[in-house]
């Protein structure tokens, strides 16, 4: 098993950055003036030691993550006696508000971090945008390069130039509990969409009061896995013109299926419309990730971190399974998209050599792989991922599973931010008005204009 | 040195007389010299004028004219860390507003908002006055207070508890109208309800929380007006067999007008440029459709990629819009001043 996403991470990757080089040219270089002229991986930083360090971490902390994060400052301190007397202080940023907070640190100059975990799909934009540092020549010279996911390191690169390193990885599946698919008479998880219906069904009549599978609109990275699995592509590109692909039969019939969850079965709850998997927009709770957790809803789409996410008083925790998000006919999993997250230095960063050793510290073969499990993820080496842990856990294995088929593209687009989290929503957008009522032929032409316009131009027109 | 201001007789405001008719006055002291510049050139409300003309300068005007220039150009990330070159993209930004289906959406939202919250509010606060005009003092300072309450609830505090009123698990809104019988048009159907998913129900919450705060405030200008009325009026028309109804229409209205206008516009002001309810209410800026003017304009300037300048052209295109209902309802006061 593995995550073999190499050919589709590293394609998508190389046609981004042909399509940015332009960009690039005059972005690149004025990020690069600024970056402190550092290879060291010794405990001798070119900088003098700062007296305090800010790492940005991306989503709600955790006791767990304060623990991993205290136990790698402690080892930071030891490995580099430079540093032994410098704070590092760490910020928990929402997902929902992270563009904002970078663009507004980056803009005033003021409380900016020094480091900052990027979900994988934000590094090629925010690259481009002047955001992080060039670090090509602290990679190269960094020790556990060889052994890092090659495509993963693929899309924080362009055009040759290293903005950030792959930190962990994930994959969404389709989480349930055994016990209720047995009480249900459902004797193996579902392949095929219309499978998929009829299990939701079943268990939603067998436990009255919870809803059968939760579709929240606002999750397209968990929804484009019905567009890959219906055949479709939500967008192609082609000599760096992309050219969006909703309207096609096969996606169309993508779109249908996941709105009629709510419209046509009533499976899932009316509050999920308009909602992220989490909740109401930049809220962390009240959600399908908390009702899954409290017993309320049945079958729901996440990765193997919304464990982490779960409330504390979430029950049935031992009869937690995975299985991959089923294709339109099966018997194959649906490809589900790669996610994960990068570690960066912030382009106005005054210890940037202290930075990137203190990422050398958060992303070490040992922590990274130690911070993977705690949370759900896979670490982004390579012998790591080869020792077959994965496979044998019953709550992994859907997941595993389903890492073997992944796509990335067009999720790592240079305008992907904009279209899908940015000032657009487009695919939240239009599920949610199908989700309403509104005409369904309209509705997708319109986000489909939108979608291509946007990957193209950066803007809806 | 000798310098003699009463060489020029007549000019200038009357100076202090002399100390004697003919001693010469004596050298001024340079705060006396200023005091004489002063009066003789009328400079004393100007004087008083310009420290506050410079706070308004620096804090609303300059940040005016910056937000003017912004929304001529292409102004956004790149040209702020210098990326790339500020263009002067003459009146495009604002060709984009009038072609942007957002931009209409997000106007026919601020402007049907206004229409229904701005008559309710100034009816449920001006009978609440009325009631208070009518209360002994006892029970008008329990009433007041507790309508103050609403009012000086923080608009933070006070949105997030009507989301958790109406939150679909366990929100005592849904819980209420389940429990309701048929004919007052409650049922089941109630329960789960989602009162965020989309924009009718999201501002018919909205509704009932800008009433809610907003309504205090003018139920106790009308009330401080009322007591400015003198009883003679009322009491004459009581006696004449007016009922309430006509007392408030042909004596209280009439005298109250001018209040009125300052509540009406200040009201239109406040709840067309409404932002900090919605923001919280329909979920940050996390359902397009359900921006209104303010949140449009703020989601353009600060969601990635920020477009400052589209953002600004926004600004003042929603400015245009407030001061057009301003210009018009001055206008309307001072003309109806002149007519009575």
């Amino acid at each position: 098993m593995g995550l073999r996403k190499t050919p589709a991470v590293r394609g998508a990757a190389a046609s981004a950055a042909a399509a940015l080089a332009a960009v690039l040219a005059i972005a690149g270089c004025s990020s690069s003036s600024t970056t402190s002229n550092s290879g060291s991986t010794g405990s001798t930083g070119s900088g003098s030691a700062p007296a305090s360090l800010t790492v940005w971490r991306m989503g709600p902390s955790t006791a767990s993550q304060v623990t991993w994060m205290n136990g790698v400052v402690t080892q930071f301190h030891k490995d580099y006696p430079t540093y032994a007397s410098t704070k590092v202080n760490v910020v928990y940023v929402p997902w929902t508000s992270r563009t904002t907070d970078w663009n507004g640190a980056l803009t005033s100059g003021k409380n900016a971090p020094d480091i900052t975990e990027l979900g994988n799909t934000d590094t090629p934009t925010e690259a481009t945008a002047g955001l992080l540092a060039n670090i090509s020549s602290n990679v190269t010279s960094w020790t556990s390069k060889s052994d890092v996911v090659t495509g993963m390191l693929a899309n924080d690169t362009q055009s040759g130039t290293v903005y950030a390193v792959p930190w962990f990885g994930g994959v969404r599946g389709v989480w349930y509990r055994t016990n209720q698919f047995t009480a249900a008479g459902i004797s193996s998880p579902p392949t095929t969409w219309a499978q998929l219906i009829t299990d939701a069904q079943k268990v939603q009549a067998k436990f009255p009061g919870t809803y059968g599978i939760g579709a929240p609109s606002n999750d397209t990275n968990a929804f484009v896995s019905f567009i890959w699995g219906a055949g479709g592509q939500v967008a192609t590109e082609s000599n760096g013109q992309w050219t969006a692909d909703l309207t096609t039969p096969a996606d169309e019939a993508a779109i249908k299926f996941y709105v009629s969850l709510y419209r046509t079965y009533h499976l899932s709850p009316s509050k999920y419309v308009g909602q992220t998997e989490l909740g109401a927009s930049g809220a962390t709770s009240g959600g399908a990730n908390e009702d899954f957790g409290l017993g309320k809803l049945d079958i729901y789409i996440d990765g193997p971190w919304a464990s982490s996410n779960f409330p504390a008083n979430a029950v049935g925790k031992a009869d937690w399974a995975s299985f991959p998000i089923p294709s339109q006919n099966g018997p194959d999993p649906a490809p589900a998209y790669a996610g994960g997250s990068d570690l960066g230095v912030f382009a106005t960063s005054k210890y940037k050599t202290a930075a990137w050793d203190l990422i050398q510290e958060m992303d070490s073969e040992t922590n990274a792989t130690s911070f993977a499990n705690l949370q759900g993820f896979f670490p982004p080496f390579t012998s790591k991922l080869t020792g077959g842990t994965y496979s044998s856990s019953q709550l992994m294995s859907g997941f595993a599973k389903a890492a073997s088929v992944t796509q990335i593209s067009p999720l790592n687009a240079k305008n992907w931010p904009t279209a899908d989290t940015g000032q657009y929503l487009i695919i939240p957008t239009m599920l949610k008005a199908l989700d309403n009522g509104a005409d369904f032929n309209s509705t997708v032409a319109k986000a489909n204009t939108e979608l291509e316009n946007v990957l193209n131009n950066g803007t809806e027109s | 040195m000798v310098r003699t201001v009463h060489d020029q007789p007549g000019r200038g405001a009357p100076l202090p007389s002399p100390a004697g008719p003919t001693t010469q006055r004596p050298a001024q002291t340079p705060r006396q010299r200023a005091i004489t510049w002063i009066r003789r050139h009328n400079a004393a409300p100007y004087l008083l004028l310009l420290p506050s003309v410079v706070v308004i300068g620096a804090l609303v005007l300059w940040p005016t004219v910056q937000i003017g220039i912004f929304s001529f150009q292409n102004y956004g990330l790149p040209q702020i860390t210098g990326a790339l070159p500020t263009q002067w993209v003459g009146f495009a930004n604002y060709t984009q507003i009038l072609h942007d289906s957002e931009f209409w959406l997000s106007l026919r939202i601020s402007l049907l908002f206004a229409l229904v919250v701005v008559p309710l509010t100034l009816i449920t606060g001006t009978l609440v006055g009325l009631l208070l005009s009518r209360l002994g003092p006892k029970m008008r300072t329990f009433v007041s207070s507790a309508a103050m309450l609403a009012w000086a609830t923080p608009a933070v505090s006070a949105s997030v508890i009507f989301v958790w009123l109406a939150d679909p698990d366990g929100g005592i809104v849904d819980w209420t109208l389940t429990k309701l019988p048929h004919w007052l048009g409650g049922g089941a159907h109630w329960a789960g309800f989602s009162w965020t998913n989309s924009a009718l129900p999201a501002y018919t919450l909205l509704t009932v929380l800008l009433v809610w705060t907003g309504f205090p405030f003018i139920a106790v200008t009308v009330l401080a007006g009322l007591r400015t009325i003198p009883a003679e009026l009322h009491e004459s028309a009581r006696v004449d067999g007016a009922g309430g109804w006509r007392i408030f229409r042909l004596v209280t209205y009439p005298l109250l007008k001018p209040i009125f206008l300052v509540l009406l516009l200040l009201s239109i002001i406040w709840d067309f440029g409404v932002f900090t309810q919605v923001y919280i209410v329909i979920g940050e800026l996390g359902n397009r459709d359900e921006y209104n003017l303010g949140i449009y304009e703020y989601s353009k300037a600060f969601q990635m990629p920020p477009a400052y300048g589209f953002a600004s052209a926004l600004a003042f295109v929603l400015t245009i819009v407030l001061l057009i209902i301003t210009v018009g309802y001055v206008r309307a006061s001072v003309k109806q001043g002149a007519v009575q």
